[in-house]
């Protein structure tokens, strides 16, 4: 009796050792990102998920941040605490003044021995590559354009936009567009023609670079924003809303609690611009969507950018936290935010007919997309991506406030920004 | 008995040490305020001062630049438009959210139906989160389908861009501030006026004088204590209004509702300038405490007056 009593508490303690074993070489790394939507959240898990069945020596303790500037702050008060996480979304626009001041760990070396940066497309290798070193992998790219609700396009008998960017609309046509499928009631608009125009310089940045001008010059370190190009583009989309009366007030529609992609299915719009992250979301709404590339002034052209996973340089689980960021940049997480329409590709070998048939979905996709695939291998960088500081972006959304929404003159505008960015740069 | 003796002649001794004894007992129960106190509040006052002579961007070490930051708050545009706005803001918000505050509190101090029911109704917004009441106020003041453009067209006034217009932006906001803190001062005036004796009331009625002479000669003499405290916090949260403009406006358009709590939040957290920030932290103090100076000053000579 004593010697089996003596045995299972031997067998116990072998056990427990073990697991405790077991315990003891796991790794725990902290990952803080953000949420743009629920279904981002899903995703997000879901991909931890898989991560830790395929490495169960890592543990991934995820932190959901805030989102825009919000989020930088919640960064900035980790760094200035010594509790940077691990791994970390960092956006592309604070990519730079976070490398340059040391709290992401240089990937150079590592990033040679598993990637080739020429396999990454033009725009992703402009924005993660800082004077040829590597500091953070990016795992997509976005891009704005069009998504239309088809069905108001069948109710009026208006043939669809063409998704090839060979045949992209004009700017003039597009505006003539919007005419057509607004529809007025009395004093009322029951359908605007488009939304979206406005909203940030994402979207107003195409046009610009369409337009043959761009807002900086090549280094970045002086702003060229007062063209006549720029100001065709601004005074465009300003008209389609204030002289056609096609497009909604900026806020109208979102502050009565819509998103850009309700209005598309509740017939409030015809068209919206938008990035392509929405189309996870239209993808799984109950209305006929088209998608086309946005309409041109000279040449077809959308910009692209996206967040970069990092590793902080302060970590003590860099390794795990490398395996982690290269599980990010892969085909099971990547290929499977891409499939579900939330993020584009953003290496070169995705955009191949044997790696789209891996990741496409035609009732994600639809045929449309396809038409699109070179458009957004081939989207230039999103200046915003580049820009040296984060007060130029205050400056361009004071700005195109005043002039939006507030009747500034478009020459008083240009100058300010011009100035105002330009005295911003001078200061570096 | 010699003990005894020796007990009672030690009498006072004994308590000045039990008394000595108890201060240990008595710092140990006061710790974790006085800690809390310099952790929270002293320290961070300190370490402000010292980041508002340095240039420091949370992340390296901070470097001191002397009163550089200090001599930018005078050539900085934004700074004289931030501070304008606020000084406007508070110039509409306290005296119009004092005045409409005390005559909520003089009807609701009054003899009427479901009293008690207005009372809770009016001190609601109060603890009511900004958030869940900035996104409420966004539907009212929706150009096209809000209720308060709703309301104006039936005296033909149309199409206000109550957010999105310069011109409009910073009294909306204070709108909203007063509608948001009328019921929590009210609960203060409610407080003061149930507090005068009625004796100052019965005497000035056998004296012959009309309500409204009562109400300037008693009420608002004998609430003057309410009132002062009640425009001294009035100023200060005036002066500190922030939730509301991040998330109603974000300062725009332009920076026609941006306050400068608005542009130091900008300044720590998106401009990486926290040494630039602490300063013009320390603008807002020497500029709430100013105020309050004047307030205290001006309560005395009043009470001289009265």
């Amino acid at each position: 009796m004593k010697n089996r009593l003596l045995m299972s508490m031997v067998a116990v303690i072998l056990v427990l050792g073990i697991c405790m074993g077991a315990m003891a070489e796991v790794t725990t790394i902290t990952f803080m990102g953000w949420e743009a939507s629920p279904l981002e959240t899903e995703a997000v898990q879901a991909g931890i998920a898989k991560f830790e069945e395929q490495n169960p020596d890592i543990k991934v303790q995820y932190t959901p941040g805030l989102s825009g500037a919000e989020y930088v702050a919640k960064l900035l008060s980790t760094v200035a605490g010594n509790t940077t996480p691990d791994v970390f979304f960092i956006a592309a626009e604070d990519y730079r003044t976070f490398a340059t001041k040391g709290v992401l760990e240089e990937l150079t070396d590592k990033f040679s021995d598993s990637y080739r940066l020429d396999d990454f497309i033009p725009s992703v290798q402009d924005i993660m590559s800082i004077e040829g070193k590597v500091y953070g992998i990016q795992s997509c790219i976005v891009a704005p354009i069009v998504y239309y609700n088809k069905d108001i396009f069948d109710k009026l008998g208006i043939a669809y936009p063409d998704a090839d960017p060979t045949n992209a609309m004009t700017a003039a046509d597009f505006r003539e567009l919007c005419k057509q499928l607004t529809i007025k009631n009395g004093d009322t608009v029951d359908t605007y023609g488009v939304y979206g125009l406005e909203t940030s310089w994402l979207t107003i940045y195409p046009f610009m670079i369409s337009n043959g001008t761009h807002p900086y010059t090549d280094d970045y370190m002086t702003s060229t924003f007062n063209t006549p190009e720029t100001a065709e583009v601004l005074s465009w989309i300003r008209d389609i809303r204030v002289v056609d009366g096609s497009a909604p007030d900026a806020t109208t529609l979102e502050n009565i609690g819509m998103s850009a992609a309700q209005m598309l299915q509740t017939g409030k719009v015809a068209m919206i611009i938008d990035g392509s992250w929405a189309l996870q979301q239209l993808s799984q709404m109950d209305f006929n969507i088209g998608m086309a590339p946005l309409p041109k002034f000279k040449e077809a052209v959308t910009n692209s950018f996206a967040h970069l996973h990092a590793i902080s340089a302060a970590s003590p689980n860099k390794e795990a936290a490398w395996k982690f960021v290269q599980f990010l940049s892969g085909m099971d997480y990547q290929g499977a935010l891409v499939s579900e329409g939330l993020w584009m590709p953003n290496r070169v070998s995705m955009y191949e007919p044997e790696a789209v048939a891996q990741w496409y979905r035609e009732d994600v996709h639809g045929e449309s997309y396809l038409k699109m695939l070179d458009y957004f291998k081939n989207s230039v960088v999103g200046p915003m991506a580049l820009q040296k500081s984060n007060k130029c972006q205050s400056i361009l959304t004071e700005e195109a406030d005043m002039f939006f929404k507030d009747g500034q003159p478009l020459d008083v505008t240009l100058q300010n920004i011009q100035d105002r960015t330009n005295e911003v740069l001078g200061k570096l | 008995m010699q003990i005894s003796a020796n007990r009672n002649l030690n009498r006072p001794r004994l308590r000045g040490r039990k008394l000595t004894d108890d201060t240990p007992w008595a710092m140990l129960m006061l710790a974790p305020n006085i800690i809390g106190f310099f952790m929270f509040m002293v320290f961070p006052i300190l370490a402000t001062l010292f980041f508002s002579f340095t240039e420091y961007d949370l992340i390296g070490a901070p470097k001191i630049i002397g009163l550089d930051n200090y001599v930018e708050l005078f050539r900085d545009p934004i700074i004289a438009t931030t501070l304008n706005n606020t000084l406007v803001f508070t110039l509409i918000t306290v005296p119009i959210g004092m005045a409409f505050s005390l005559l909520l509190a003089i009807f609701l101090d009054q003899k009427i139906a479901f009293k008690r029911f207005y009372r809770g109704a009016y001190f609601l917004p109060s603890i009511t989160s900004m958030v869940a009441v900035s996104i409420v106020w966004q539907w009212i003041y929706n150009p096209e389908f809000g209720l308060m453009n709703y309301l104006l067209s039936f005296v033909g006034i149309r199409g206000i861009t109550w957010l999105s217009s310069s011109s409009t932006s910073l009294l909306s906001l204070a709108i909203v501030n007063i509608w948001k803190s009328a019921g929590y001062n009210m609960m203060l005036f409610l407080a003061g006026l149930q507090g005068i004796s009625n004796t100052y009331y019965e005497a000035g009625q056998l004296d012959g004088a009309s309500k409204w002479k009562q109400f300037i000669h008693i009420t608002l003499p004998m609430l003057s204590p309410t009132t002062f405290f009640i425009f001294i916090m009035s100023v200060i949260s005036s002066f500190q209004v922030f939730d509301s403009v991040i998330l109603m406006t974000k300062g725009g358009p332009g920076r026609s509702s941006s306050v400068l709590v608005h542009y130091l939040y900008q300044n720590a957290f998106q401009y990486f300038s926290m040494g630039y920030a602490c300063a013009i932290a320390y603008l807002l103090f020497f500029i709430v405490l100013l105020v309050t100076m004047l307030n205290m000053r001006l309560e005395r000579k009043i009470k001289e007056i009265f």
